[in-house]
């Protein structure tokens, strides 16, 4: 059985671009809008790994690695990050949060900053699961 | 000082010794002579405050003696003792000056009196010797203190930064300072008191000075406060100056007018380098927001091109059809943002004619409805049916409805609280008077303060890579060159409302228009 990796961002166009990288290296894509549909879908469906996105609307992709990164349920689930903005703010902003709310986040293994080439892409879920 | 010694003149040597003992016991300090030749002798020598003298002596008389000295010291205070009755002898020593008259025999007090007077007159001489001296003195005083006053308003003349310029009553050039000199190109030489207001300005600036002049003796105001102006000159360079006169009025007369004039040459420059160098801090900060911006472009670009490929590979239409659209979306962004630019960098005039503000609200609406639907936001337009057709530029109204309606929805979606049902309602008015006034307003996050004040700065924007950060300063140009105004109404978290105020022409402009272009 093919492996299930969830692409969570907010715009159509990127969805798409990951789903057809994930089909053409025989994954199961899944995809969520938003952070919150996001979480929902990783209870629904377990996925393998989750393709997250930074800046989403409401701040969502921001709070849901922090959350996925700070609950014991979570914990082990590989995250790549696909995102436009540095590795830089996106570290400040955990800080931010992790003020806020408490929990410090370990920094992604795996930061992609966007645009990336479709086999680099390939390169980092194969490397996450296989 | 007071006058202390006496010199006692008497052929008769028991009367000089009386006169001095008793002198002397009041103080006194006494010299004494026998005879005219000897008393001047001792004059000369002892240099006394007072004589008393005999007139009766043998050889050289009181009366000559008198006569010597006051022609060595008219000032000399000499008292004559005179026998009963030699009314002549008294005249003629009044002629020669004498200052008082004892008769014979002396007595102590009359002689007393007599050489108070005397000492009375030598102080109030003294004193008047010293006010005169005092007097003297404050008046050089006084004129070397005019004179450095004098040199000092020359010297401050002279090394002002500001041309200073003074025409007397006939116009007449005099006062004429080097910053002047430079000014107006004619060297002090040629100008000083040879030239006159019409031989150095302009004839608009020396018919505006003499118009000006004429009006302060009747209106009693003597001072033209600074402004700023461009001064011709004679050799028609022009230079940007700070102006200010000041008419000198002695009597109701005119008496002549002083004018100053700061070179503004080097500020205006200096202004103008700082307009551009903020200029060009605002295209630094304009291109990191437009790499921004065209990453995400690029971002997408690149992967609709690859999900294109895949389709063409494994001949898949509906992969083909996706990347195409992602294509499409793409090209047109680039598109949009070349127009923004363009439309940010350019002036642009605004092109009115007929329209019906309604239906180009209904345009818009039309355009962003399906984006709208799959965001779940209700769009709601409350349109015044009172607003028909009026004269304004429609372009103008399409691009500013269109900007603000999709910031209206993206701050839909930025807002925390998901449990709102999200609606952008777009109204139309048309209050009395010639103009529309067109409102946005949105039930999503509002702005906070700092969103607030840097709004309409360019490339700031709050929706991170996916705003060009052009969009209200788009909107605010086109409203505003269209002598229109924009205004906002924002609370955090509850919402905003734009404003925008747009006048038109009325139906008459129109056709001037239209003739003009005809033309």
């Amino acid at each position: 059985m093919n492996k299930k990796v969830l692409v969570v961002d907010d715009d159509a166009d990127v969805r798409s671009f990951v789903v057809t990288v994930l089909e053409e290296n025989g994954y199961d894509p899944l995809t969520a809008e938003d952070g919150v549909e996001g979480l929902e879908m990783i209870d629904q469906a377990r996925p393998d790994l989750v393709i997250l996105d930074v800046l989403m609307p409401r701040g969502s992709g921001i709070r849901l690695y922090h959350r996925l990164k700070t609950d014991d349920t979570y914990k082990e689930m590989p995250v790549i990050m696909f995102t436009g903005i540095a590795l830089k703010s996106f570290l400040k902003s955990q800080k931010a949060l992790a003020e806020f709310k408490g929990g410090e986040v370990p920094e992604p293994d795996i930061y992609l900053e966007k645009p990336v080439e479709p086999e680099e892409l390939a390169r980092a879920v194969k490397q996450k699961i296989g | 000082m007071s006058a202390n010694r006496i010199l006692i003149v008497d052929d008769e040597e028991i009367i000089v010794r009386l006169l001095s003992m008793s002198l002397r016991s009041d103080g006194y300090e006494t010299l004494a002579a026998h005879s005219g030749e000897e008393g001047l002798k001792v004059f000369q020598e002892s240099d006394p405050d007072i004589v008393v003298t005999d007139i009766k002596m043998p050889g050289m008389d009181g009366l000559e003696l008198l006569k010597k000295i006051k022609e060595l010291d008219p000032d000399k205070e000499v008292i004559i003792v005179t026998g009963h009755g030699d009314i002549d002898s008294t005249i003629t020593a009044l002629q020669y000056g004498a200052s008082d008259f004892i008769n014979k025999p002396v007595r102590d007090e009359a002689l007393a009196i007599a050489l108070d007077r005397a000492k009375e007159k030598i102080s109030i001489r003294e004193k008047l010797e010293e006010y005169t001296k005092n007097l003297e003195e404050k008046v050089a005083e006084a004129t070397r203190e005019i004179r450095r006053k004098s040199d000092f308003q020359q010297l401050l003349i002279h090394s002002s930064h500001d041309a200073i310029v003074a025409f007397n009553s006939n116009w007449e050039v005099v006062v004429y300072n080097p910053v002047a000199a430079r000014m107006f190109d004619q060297a002090p030489g040629q100008v000083m008191k040879r030239t006159d207001i019409d031989g150095l300005y302009t004839e608009d600036l020396a018919k505006m000075m003499k118009a000006k002049a004429d009006e302060s003796l009747a209106e009693g105001e003597v001072t033209m406060p600074w402004k700023e102006m461009v001064l011709e000159t004679k050799d028609n360079r022009q230079v940007p100056v700070r102006f200010a006169a000041s008419f000198l009025h002695e009597k109701g007369e005119f008496v002549g007018t002083v004018n100053f004039f700061q070179d503004l040459t080097r500020i205006k420059e200096l202004e103008r380098d700082l307009v551009q160098s903020e200029r060009l801090a605002a295209v630094g900060q304009t291109v990191s927001g437009l790499a921004h911006y065209v990453k995400n472009i690029l971002i997408g670009l690149k992967g609709g091109s690859y999900v294109v490929d895949v389709g063409l590979q494994k001949n898949d239409t509906e992969k083909l059809k996706t990347g195409w659209n992602t294509i499409k979306k793409n090209i047109r962004r680039v598109a949009d943002l070349t127009q923004d630019l363009l439309t940010y960098s350019k002036e642009r005039k605004p092109e009115p004619e007929a329209c019906v503000p309604n239906e180009i609200v209904e345009e818009v609406v039309a355009l962003v409805k399906d984006v709208a639907a799959s965001k779940d936001i209700k769009l709601i337009t409350e349109l015044d049916p009172a607003l028909e057709s009026v004269v304004l530029d429609p372009g103008t109204l399409h691009r500013c409805l269109l900007n603000l309606i999709n910031n209206a929805m993206d701050a839909c979606l930025e807002d925390e609280d998901v449990s709102k049902a999200f609606a952008v309602r777009i109204t139309t008015r048309k209050p009395p008077g010639d103009e529309i006034v067109i409102s946005v307003a949105d039930n999503g996050c509002g702005m906070d303060e700092e969103t607030q004040t840097q709004l309409f700065t360019p490339m700031f924007s709050s929706k991170g890579g996916k705003g060009t950060g052009l969009g209200l300063l788009v909107t605010q140009k086109l409203v505003e060159e269209h002598r229109g105004s924009i205004q906002v109404d924002t609370r955090e978290g509850q919402g905003s409302e734009f404003f925008i105020k747009l006048p038109f022409e009325t139906a008459d402009a129109a056709d001037i228009n239209t003739t003009e272009e005809e033309m």
